[in-house]
């Protein structure tokens, strides 16, 4: 703790010329103070009520945990303190200014374990909240014991003026012949600053399949690292994110295969409007032992207006020949072929372009790992499309 | 005169025309058959008449008397000008169901009443499996063209355009396909059908056939003239 807290001092806040935020090009800052109490948690909103059915539930708010009901969930701060120090040390504090405050400030967090040999088909849910100005490092563990079978809703948020800065932490653990279905919704408002720390790991014949919903920050970064470290494991990972006015939404992605025959398969979409930008940077890792692997990666991005922006960086980094590998990625308009059969059929533009989007979003939702949400998720991203295009900010 | 009629049709990309003053008129009622070569102008003709906005157009394109040329793709289509195309463009995402309900509602004809006819016309077309998957995408080349006249008698043209729907489609696909076409023959209708294959011919009889060579309409005739196409080629009109 001492020690991460020196680390945070001595290391820069992260900048436009260092590698891992080239792109971002945002104002990062480090000037809030820590929430020491948390305020009052917010009405429970629209993701939220549309899990009806769940297998418990727990509330986080300003990195403090207020709430948690059900056998599968613990607060951190009710572990004994080796595991705490365990959870919190899922990123060396090195790794960079945010790993390095969360371990030196993290406060509380909480604990989700599926034991061994059981099946959860509801999902436990976590509302992670900030509605304090100030920074918090609040830290999620999801623990699947063998053979073990359930899945996780997050679902990060803030009210839409305030001004926070918050990094949380998950770690994701999935134990031989276990499967974890997990689902984060990022829907923080729009002055509040998000990096959040993902970390997963894959034991023997597990799986784990990840959703990713980008939606709200000024900054939102998601970094998810996957170590396929079992043979026969996999892992899935689909994710769209929709980026309006100025907001830079920022994903970040590592999967590493380390055991034989696994697989990875991305496939991620983005759309931007007005002056946002998005950013994908996606790292597939084949290592030299991981012989009759697969990997593919696909990322897809709508850029609809002039001063909108994306970049895609897919990378792979193969150190072993017996590996099937693919990636894919676009940026660009909505296509005009599409655009001028849907006007052959006598659509309007307008109603064309909305029809279109709705078709590029929604074979990603349909693939959304935890479908309860879903729909709430796709009327959001199309309800943003539409109020851009009533206003004029297209094209 | 009631129907399609082109005057003096001139289109191309840029400074390179490919249709060269092209005259042409199908009357309500009546199918007509477009042949000629490859290359000839034929699916230009038929994007210049949807309004593609890569050609440029001059001369006159009326339906029923009213202009066509200064109208938007889309305009044009809800006053029924439709072309079944001969590379269908795939949207993936998008379900054929949604697209057709949506054209319904732009032509001010309600969901429940659009599914109505989908449902109906469906079976006619073997379209049922089709319905929910997305428009073109992963279909087979005949049925992509099943699609393409699925959605125009769903669509209910008044200038139908059938871009080669009979290409590349086993024996029966074209008995049903020519049945297909058959149907739209209505006393307000008029059908322009593009083919290469007099094989078609036999089961749709056209009113008239007409002969494209380089963006021009060279030659004009009554059904026997797919007989000598077959016969002779389109040596005659090359030079
Ligand atoms: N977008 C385009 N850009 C440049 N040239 C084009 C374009 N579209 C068509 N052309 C040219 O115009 C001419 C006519 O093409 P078109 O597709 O209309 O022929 P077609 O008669 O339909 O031929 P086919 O029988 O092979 O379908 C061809 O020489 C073609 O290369
Ligand atoms: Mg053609």
């Amino acid at each position: 703790m001492r020690h991460a807290y020196e680390i945070f001092g001595k290391l820069d806040t992260p900048g436009g010329s260092e590698e891992a935020w080239k792109y971002v090009e945002s104002d990062l800052s480090f000037d809030f103070d820590l929430v020491d109490t948390p305020g009052d948690p917010l009405p429970e909103g629209r993701f939220l009520r549309a899990l009806t059915a769940d297998a418990g539930r727990a509330t986080l708010v300003d990195g403090h945990t207020v709430f948690a009901s059900g056998s599968r969930l613990t607060a951190l701060s009710e572990l004994d303190d080796s595991r705490q120090v365990e959870i919190h040390s899922l990123l060396p504090p090195d790794h960079d200014r945010f790993a390095a405050a969360r371990t030196a400030f993290s406060t509380d967090g909480i604990e989700v374990e599926i034991p061994a040999g059981t099946v959860e088909e509801a999902p436990v849910v976590i509302d992670v909240q900030a509605v304090t100005p100030g920074a918090s490092f609040p830290a999620i563990s999801v623990r699947v014991g063998e053979n073990a079978e359930g899945s996780v809703v997050v679902v990060y948020r803030s009210p839409a003026e305030l001004d926070a800065l918050t990094s949380p932490q998950v770690g994701l653990h999935v134990a031989q012949g276990g499967r974890l279905r997990y689902l984060a919704i990022q829907n923080f408002g729009f002055a509040t600053t998000a990096v959040i720390h993902q970390r997963a790991q894959v034991g023997r014949d597990a799986s784990l399949r990840v959703g990713e919903v980008g939606l709200g920050g000024r900054l939102g970064r998601l970094d998810l690292g996957v170590l396929l470290e079992g043979d026969g494991g996999s892992v899935e990972v689909v994710g769209l994110s929709f980026g309006e006015h100025d907001q830079i939404l920022d994903y970040r992605m590592t999967i590493t295969h380390r055991g034989r025959s696994t697989s990875s398969d991305v496939y991620l979409k983005g759309a931007v409007e007005d002056r946002a930008r998005s950013i994908f940077t996606g790292l597939l890792k084949i290592e030299k032992q991981a012989a009759r692997s697969s990997a593919f990666e696909t990322n897809r991005n709508l850029v609809l207006s002039e001063h909108a922006k994306a970049h895609s960086v897919p990378n792979l980094e193969i150190l072993c020949d017996d590996v099937v590998c693919g990636h894919g990625s676009s940026v660009g308009p909505l296509d005009e072929d599409q655009i001028y059969y849907l006007l052959s059929r006598g659509l309007s533009r307008a109603r064309a372009e909305r029809l279109l989007v709705k078709g590029f979003f929604s074979e990603v939702v349909d693939r959304l790992p935890v479908q309860g949400p879903a729909q709430q998720v796709l009327d959001e991203v199309f309800g943003r499309f539409v109020e851009a295009q009533a206003e004029g900010r297209l094209g | 005169m009631t129907g399609l009629a082109i005057r003096d049709l001139t289109a191309g990309i840029g400074t390179s025309q490919i249709i060269r003053g092209l005259d042409l008129e199908v009357p309500y009622g009546e199918i007509h058959a477009l042949m000629g070569p490859n290359g000839s102008g034929k699916s230009t003709l038929c994007h210049v008449l949807t309004g593609h906005p890569r050609f440029e157009a001059r001369g006159t394109v009326s339906l029923n008397g009213n202009d066509l040329l200064g109208l938007d793709v889309d305009e044009r289509a809800r006053r029924g000008v439709l072309q079944a195309f001969q590379y269908p463009t795939e949207i993936p995402g998008v379900k054929l169901q949604d697209l057709l309900v949506e054209a319904g509602e732009e032509r001010g004809i309600p969901p429940e009443e659009m599914t109505e006819r989908i449902e109906r016309l469906a079976p006619v077309f073997s379209m049922e499996p089709f319905l929910e998957r997305a428009v073109n995408d992963e279909l087979s080349g005949g049925e992509k063209k099943r699609s393409e006249l699925f959605q125009l008698a769903v669509l209910q043209p008044r200038v139908a355009l059938l871009d080669e729907i009979d290409s590349g489609l086993d024996i029966d696909a074209v008995r049903q396909v020519a049945e297909a076409v058959k149907s739209m023959r209505a006393p307000d209708v008029a059908v322009l059908m593009i083919t290469h294959y007099s094989r078609i011919l036999r089961y749709v009889i056209p009113d008239r056939i007409h002969v494209m060579v380089r963006g021009r309409i060279v030659e004009s005739g009554g059904p026997e003239l797919a007989d000598r196409l077959e016969a002779e080629g389109y040596e005659a009109w090359r030079e």
